[in-house]
C-alpha cells in the first residue's frame, strides 16, 4: 500500500464537491427528459439548493483553514481525478451560484414557455445551457486536474456560445459563430499545451505537477500555448474580436451570465496555471507581460467604451476594460514578496466585484432596453426620473467599476494600488487611476443624460421583481467594500502551499 | 476629561456619522422617506454637540477594530464642524421644513448625502474612512449643482465631476503611498502621517495630498471649475457647497501634512500656490458682473489665504498653527454661506423700501475683510502668530485688502441685482430670518475664539488700526472700480476652464485613433496573429525568467 502524501488525501466533506457538480449535471439531464416548461422549474429550482452546497462548501474551508478535497473513485492521483477546493474555489462557487440564480430569476420573464405550447426552442435553450454554464464553470472552480479542466473549458464554451444567438437574429449568428471559432482556438492552444506537459511529466494533476515542475523547453512552450489559449477564450485585449459584438448582442441575462462568470472561468484557469503549477518557473518575466496587455486592455477597452453610442455596447466595452484590471495579478502577487498578499487579495476581489457589478448593469440595461424600446445613450434624457431603481443599479454598479467607495471595485483598486506602491512598479498604479477617470467618463455619460430633465414615454414600466434583482447583485458589488480581514486571510487558504514551492 | 464625559463625547462622534445615516436608511423606506427628509435638517445636531464638546474639554476618539474603522475629534476638526453643523442646520432647516416649493426628492437625498460626507470628513481618522467620507462630499453634490437641468448648469456639472474625479484619484494615489509607508501596516491617519518622514514616499505623497485637496479648494490654476459651479447651484446648494462642503479640502491639508517639525521646500511651495491664488482670485473677481460669481472668486482668494498660512506653517514646523487656521476656516463657513443667502435675500426683497438686508450684507461682506468686531476680525487676528511679522504678514494684509475691494464690489452687484428671479431667490424662511441669520454669521465665531486665545485680545487699539487700514485701502479701490471698471476686460466666468475643456475635447481625436485601431485588431487575420505572437511571446518570457 502506497501511502498518499498530505496535500493529495481526501478530506471530510469532499463529497460536498461532488454534489456542486452533479447538481447541475442532473438539472440539465431532467430539463432534457421532462422538456417543456418544466426545464425552467427544474433550472429555478435547483438555485437554491446550488446556492446551499457552494456556501456549505465554503464554510467547511472556512472552519478547517485548509481546501477540501475529494479523490474520484477514491483512488488519488496520478490514478485517479482530484477535486480540490481552495479559498479562491469558494468564493467563485459562491459567486457563480448567486450570479446564476439571480440571471435564472431575471430571465423568467423573457424565456417562459408560451402559454398553449408544449415546448417552445429558445426557452427550453436558455434553461438547459444556464444549467450547462453553471456546471462547467463549477468543475472549472474545483478540477484539479488540467485535463479535466481542458474539459470544463470546452462545455462552457458550447454552452456559452449557444447563449449569444438565441433570439436567431442574423447578428446575433455571426456573433456567436466569431465567438466559437476563436474560442475554438484557444482550446487547440490550450490543449497542445496540456499534452506538452503530460509527455514531460506523465500527469496533469495540479498538485503533482506543481511538485515535479522543472524549467524545461516543453514546459515554456506549453505555458505559452496554454495561456494564449485562454487569453483567447477571455477576450484579453488584442484577443477581444469576439466580446463586444457577442455580449452586447445577447439576451441581457444571459450577457449578465458572459460578462460576469464566463470570461472569469478562463481567468481562474490562467489563474491555477501561473499560481499553482508554474510558481517554479523562475518568473517576473511572463508576468510582466500579462501586465502589460491587462493594462493595455485597461486603457484601450475604456476609451472605446467612452465612444459607445449603445448602452449594451458600452457595458461590453468597458467588460473589456475590466478583464484588464484581473490581469494585474500576475506581476502583483506572484513570487515570495511582502506585497504579494496584497496583491492576490485585490486581483480576487476585482473578479468578484466585477462579476456582480456588470451582472446588475448588463441586467439593468436589458430592462433600459425593454421599456424603452432601444438602448441609445443619447435618447435617455428623463429616464432616471421614469425608472429610479434601474438607473440606481446602474450606477451603483458604476461605482464599483470607477472604484469610488464604498465597493468591492474600491477595495480591489486600493489593495493593488498598495501592493503596486510597494512593490515599486509604478505603471500599473498609473494605468489603474487612468482607468478609474476613464470608467467615471463612461458611467457619467451614461448617468448624466438620464439624471437630466425630460419627458420620456416608457413603453412598459420595468418589472419591480427584475429591477430588484439587478439592484440586489449591485448591492452585493458594493457590500464587498465592507470585506473584513478575514475575509482575505480566506481568499488565501490552499494558496500558502502553492507559493511555498518557490 | 472626567470619565462621563469621555463616554458622552464617544457617543456623540459615533452619532455624528450615525445619525446623519439613519436619516439615509430612513429614506428606503417610502413611508419615512418625505418625514426624513424635511426633518434631515435635524442630523447634523449631534455633530454640533461633538464639536461644542470637543472644544471645550480635548479630543474625542473612537475606535472599530473590526470595521477597520476609527473616528477623531481633535480642535482644529471641532472649530469646523461645529460652524459647518450650524451652517448645515440653518439652510436645511430654511430650505426643507418650509410649506412652499418643496424640493424633488433626489435633490433632498443629495443633500443629506452631501451633508454625511461633510460632517464625516471631520471626524474620519483613518485613511479609508476619510476617502468614503471625502466621496460622500463630493459626488453627489453634482445633482445639487444641475438641479435646474439648463444646459449652463449641465455644463458646470460635468465640469465640476471632471475636477472631483481627477481629484479623487490623486488623493487615492496619495493614500496609498501614506499607506505604504507605514510599516505595520495602520491606516490611521495619526500612525501614517507619524511614519511620513521616514518613508521613502513623502515627497510623492505630499505633491498628491497638495494636488488632491487644492483641487477640492480651488487653488489656482486648479480653481476653474468653481465659479461656473456656484453660478449654476441653487442659492441653498451653493451656500452649503461654498461654506462647508469646500473645508473638505481645508481639513484634508490640515490632516495629511506634517505639522511640528520645519519641512522645507514643500511648505514654501503651498504658501506660494496660496498667496497667488488670494490675490488671483481678487484680480479675476473684480471682472465679473454675477455675485454669485464674485462670490465664488473670492472663495478661491480666501482657500489661497488658507493654504498660504498652512504653507507657511509647514515651513517653520509650527504644530499650533492648524487650530488657528481652522478657526479662519470656521469664520469663512458661516460668512460665505451666509452671503450666499444674501443673494437669495436681495433677490426677493424690494430694496428701495427696506435698505437693512443690504446694510447686513455689506457688514457681513467686510467681515471677510476682517472688519473690527466681526468674526472676520478675530479671524485675521488668529493667523498673526503663524504669518509672523515678515513678507507674508504684508501679504497677508494686502490680500486683507484685496478681499475688501472685491467684497465691496460683490455688494455693488448685490445691489445691482433685479429682483424677481425664481430662480436666484432664496427659501421663504431665508428671506424672513435673514437679520438673524447675517447677525448670527457675524458674531458667532466670538463663541469659538476661546477655544484658541482670549478675544479680548483682538480689542487693542492697535488691532482695531490693523483691521481698519486694508479696509480704507479696499474702499478707495473700490471707489477706483467703479469709477473705471467699465474698461477692465470682460472674463469668462471660470477664467482658464474654458482652455482646458478645449484641451479636454481635443482629446477625444485619440478616441478617433483607436477606435479604428479596434476595427483593424479584430480582423481575423491580425487577431490569429496576436493570438500566435503572445504565444511565441510567453513562452520566450516564461524560458528567459526575469
Amino acid at each position: 500500500m502506497i501511502e498518499t502524501p498530505p496535500a493529495l488525501a481526501a478530506t471530510a466533506g469532499g463529497s460536498l464537491l461532488v454534489l456542486a457538480i452533479l447538481a447541475p449535471v442532473a438539472g440539465i439531464l431532467l430539463s432534457f427528459a421532462l422538456g417543456g416548461r418544466f426545464a425552467e422549474r427544474v433550472a429555478l429550482g435547483l438555485t437554491p439548493i446550488g446556492l446551499a452546497i457552494a456556501f456549505a462548501i465554503a464554510a467547511l474551508v472556512w472552519r478547517s483553514g485548509a481546501p477540501l478535497v475529494y479523490n474520484v473513485a477514491g483512488l488519488p492521483p496520478p490514478l485517479g481525478i482530484a477535486l480540490r477546493a481552495d479559498g479562491i474555489s469558494c468564493v467563485m462557487l459562491a459567486a457563480a451560484a448567486l450570479v446564476i440564480a439571480a440571471a435564472a430569476f431575471y430571465a423568467r420573464a423573457n424565456f417562459a414557455t408560451p402559454k398553449g405550447v408544449m415546448e417552445a426552442r429558445a426557452p427550453l435553450a436558455f434553461w438547459i445551457l444556464v444549467q450547462a454554464v453553471w456546471a462547467a464553470l463549477t468543475i472549472l472552480f474545483v478540477g484539479g486536474d488540467l485535463f479535466n479542466l481542458y474539459v470544463a473549458l470546452e462545455l462552457l464554451t458550447f454552452a456559452a456560445v449557444p447563449l449569444v444567438c438565441l433570439s436567431g437574429k442574423p447578428e446575433t449568428l455571426v456573433a456567436a459563430l466569431r465567438y466559437l471559432m476563436f474560442a475554438l482556438f484557444g482550446s487547440v492552444f490550450y490543449l497542445l499545451g496540456a499534452a506538452l506537459l503530460y509527455g514531460a511529466y506523465g500527469t496533469l494533476d495540479i498538485v503533482l505537477l506543481a511538485e515535479r515542475m522543472r524549467a524545461l523547453p516543453a514546459v515554456w512552450l506549453a505555458a505559452g500555448l496554454m495561456t494564449a489559449g485562454l487569453l483567447a477564450k477571455t477576450a484579453l485585449f488584442p484577443l477581444h474580436l469576439w466580446l463586444p459584438p457577442a455580449h452586447a448582442n445577447a439576451p441581457a441575462a444571459a450577457s449578465a451570465v458572459l460578462s460576469g462568470l464566463v470570461v472569469k472561468g478562463s481567468f481562474f484557469l490562467t489563474v491555477r496555471l501561473w499560481f499553482y503549477v508554474l510558481p517554479a518557473l523562475p518568473g517576473g518575466a511572463a508576468e510582466a507581460v500579462l501586465g502589460t496587455l491587462g493594462s493595455a486592455a485597461v486603457l484601450f477597452g475604456s476609451v472605446l467604451a467612452l465612444r459607445q453610442e449603445r448602452l449594451k455596447l458600452l457595458i461590453a466595452y468597458s467588460t473589456l476594460a475590466q478583464i484588464g484590471y484581473l490581469f494585474l495579478i500576475f506581476p502583483l502577487a506572484s513570487g515570495a514578496h511582502p506585497w504579494v498578499a496584497d496583491g492576490w487579495s485585490g486581483g480576487i476581489m476585482q473578479t468578484l466585484s466585477h462579476a456582480f457589478a456588470k451582472a446588475a448593469m448588463f441586467m439593468s440595461a436589458g430592462l433600459l432596453a425593454e421599456s424603452l424600446g432601444h438602448d441609445r445613450i443619447a435618447e435617455f434624457a428623463g429616464a432616471g426620473r421614469a425608472m429610479p431603481a434601474t438607473f440606481f443599479a446602474l450606477g451603483l454598479g458604476g461605482l464599483s467599476l470607477m472604484g469610488l467607495p464604498p465597493s468591492g471595485g474600491f477595495a480591489a483598486k486600493w489593495l493593488l494600488l498598495r501592493a503596486s506602491v510597494a512593490a515599486g512598479q509604478w505603471s500599473w498604479a498609473i494605468v489603474m487611476l487612468a482607468g478609474g477617470l476613464l470608467a467615471a467618463g463612461y458611467v457619467y455619460r451614461i448617468l448624466a443624460p438620464a439624471l437630466s430633465a425630460g419627458a420620456i414615454v416608457l413603453e412598459a414600466p420595468p418589472q419591480r421583481s427584475r429591477e430588484a434583482i439587478a439592484l440586489a447583485l449591485a448591492i452585493v458589488a458594493a457590500a464587498l467594500g465592507f470585506a473584513p480581514q478575514s475575509f482575505f486571510d480566506f481568499l488565501e487558504v490552499g494558496r500558502a502551499a502553492a507559493t511555498a514551492l518557490r | 476629561m472626567t470619565g462621563a464625559a469621555t463616554a458622552l463625547g464617544s457617543w456623540l462622534l459615533a452619532a455624528t456619522l450615525a445619525v446623519p445615516l439613519l436619516f439615509l436608511a430612513a429614506c428606503l423606506s417610502a413611508r419615512l422617506r418625505s418625514t426624513a427628509l424635511a426633518l434631515q435638517w435635524l442630523a447634523p445636531v449631534p455633530a454640533l454637540a461633538a464639536a461644542i464638546l470637543a472644544m471645550g474639554g480635548g479630543p474625542l476618539a473612537l475606535d472599530w477594530p473590526a470595521l477597520r474603522m476609527s473616528l477623531k475629534l481633535d480642535l482644529p476638526g471641532a472649530l469646523i464642524l461645529a460652524a459647518a453643523s450650524l451652517l448645515w442646520i440653518v439652510v436645511g432647516a430654511a430650505t426643507f421644513s418650509g410649506e412652499a416649493r418643496k424640493p424633488n426628492e433626489r435633490f433632498a437625498v443629495s443633500w443629506l448625502l452631501t451633508m454625511t460626507g461633510n460632517l464625516g470628513v471631520f471626524v474620519a481618522a483613518d485613511l479609508l474612512t476619510f476617502y468614503l467620507v471625502y466621496a460622500l462630499v463630493s459626488i453627489p453634490a453634482y445633482e445639487l449643482i444641475v438641479r435646474d437641468g439648463s444646459p449652463s448648469s449641465r455644463r458646470a456639472g460635468g465640469v465640476y465631476m471632471a475636477f472631483t474625479i481627477l481629484g479623487g484619484a490623486l488623493l487615492l494615489m496619495a493614500f496609498a503611498l501614506l499607506a505604504a509607508g507605514e510599516p505595520r501596516g495602520s491606516l490611521r491617519i495619526d500612525d501614517v502621517m507619524a511614519a511620513l518622514p521616514g518613508s521613502p514616499w513623502s515627497d510623492a505623497a505630499l505633491a498628491l495630498v497638495i494636488a488632491g485637496f487644492g483641487m477640492k479648494m480651488a487653488l489656482a490654476p486648479l480653481n476653474g471649475w468653481m465659479p461656473p459651479t456656484y453660478a449654476a447651484a441653487p442659492i441653498p446648494a451653493a451656500a452649503v457647497l461654498s461654506g462647508a462642503a469646500v473645508k473638505a479640502g481645508a481639513i484634508g491639508l490640515i490632516r495629511f501634512l506634517p505639522f511640528g517639525a520645519p519641512l522645507q521646500g514643500w511648505g514654501e511651495a503651498l504658501a506660494i500656490i496660496g498667496f497667488v491664488s488670494a490675490f488671483y482670485g481678487v484680480a479675476i473677481g473684480v471682472t465679473q458682473q454675477n455675485p454669485k460669481t464674485v462670490l465664488a472668486y473670492s472663495s478661491i482668494s480666501q482657500m489661497g489665504v488658507v493654504a498660504a498660512v498652512i504653507g507657511m506653517a509647514l515651513a517653520s514646523g509650527d504644530a499650533s498653527a492648524p487650530s488657528k487656521v481652522a478657526f479662519y476656516a470656521a469664520n469663512h463657513v458661516l460668512a460665505k454661506g451666509a452671503l450666499f443667502l444674501a443673494v437669495g435675500v436681495a433677490a426677493a426683497t424690494d430694496r428701495h423700501r427696506d435698505r437693512w438686508p443690504l446694510i447686513l450684507a455689506a457688514v457681513l461682506a467686510l467681515s471677510l475683510a476682517g472688519l473690527p468686531l466681526t468674526g472676520g476680525a478675530l479671524a485675521k487676528f488668529a493667523l498673526k502668530a503663524p504669518l509672523g511679522y515678515g513678507l507674508a504678514a504684508s501679504l497677508a494684509n494686502a490680500s486683507a485688502a484685496g478681499t475688501a475691494l472685491l467684497m465691496l464690489h460683490f455688494v455693488t452687484r448685490l445691489a445691482g441685482t433685479s429682483s424677481g428671479g425664481e430662480e436666484t431667490e432664496g427659501p421663504a424662511a431665508i428671506v424672513r430670518f435673514w437679520p438673524a441669520i447675517a447677525i448670527g454669521a457675524i458674531f458667532i465665531p466670538w463663541l469659538l475664539y476661546p477655544a484658541i486665545g482670549n478675544p479680548l485680545n483682538t480689542a487693542t487699539v492697535p488691532t482695531v488700526w490693523d483691521g481698519l487700514w486694508p479696509i480704507a485701502i479696499g474702499a478707495a479701490l473700490a471707489l477706483a472700480l467703479r469709477r473705471w471698471g467699465a474698461s477692465l476686460p470682460r472674463i469668462a466666468e471660470g477664467d482658464t476652464i474654458v482652455a482646458v475643456e478645449t484641451a479636454f475635447n481635443s482629446g477625444f481625436a485619440l478616441g478617433g485613433l483607436l477606435e479604428r485601431l479596434d476595427a483593424r485588431l479584430r480582423q481575423w487575420p491580425a487577431a490569429s496573429l496576436s493570438l500566435l505572437t503572445i504565444a511565441l511571446l510567453l513562452a520566450a518570457m516564461a524560458a528567459y525568467g526575469g
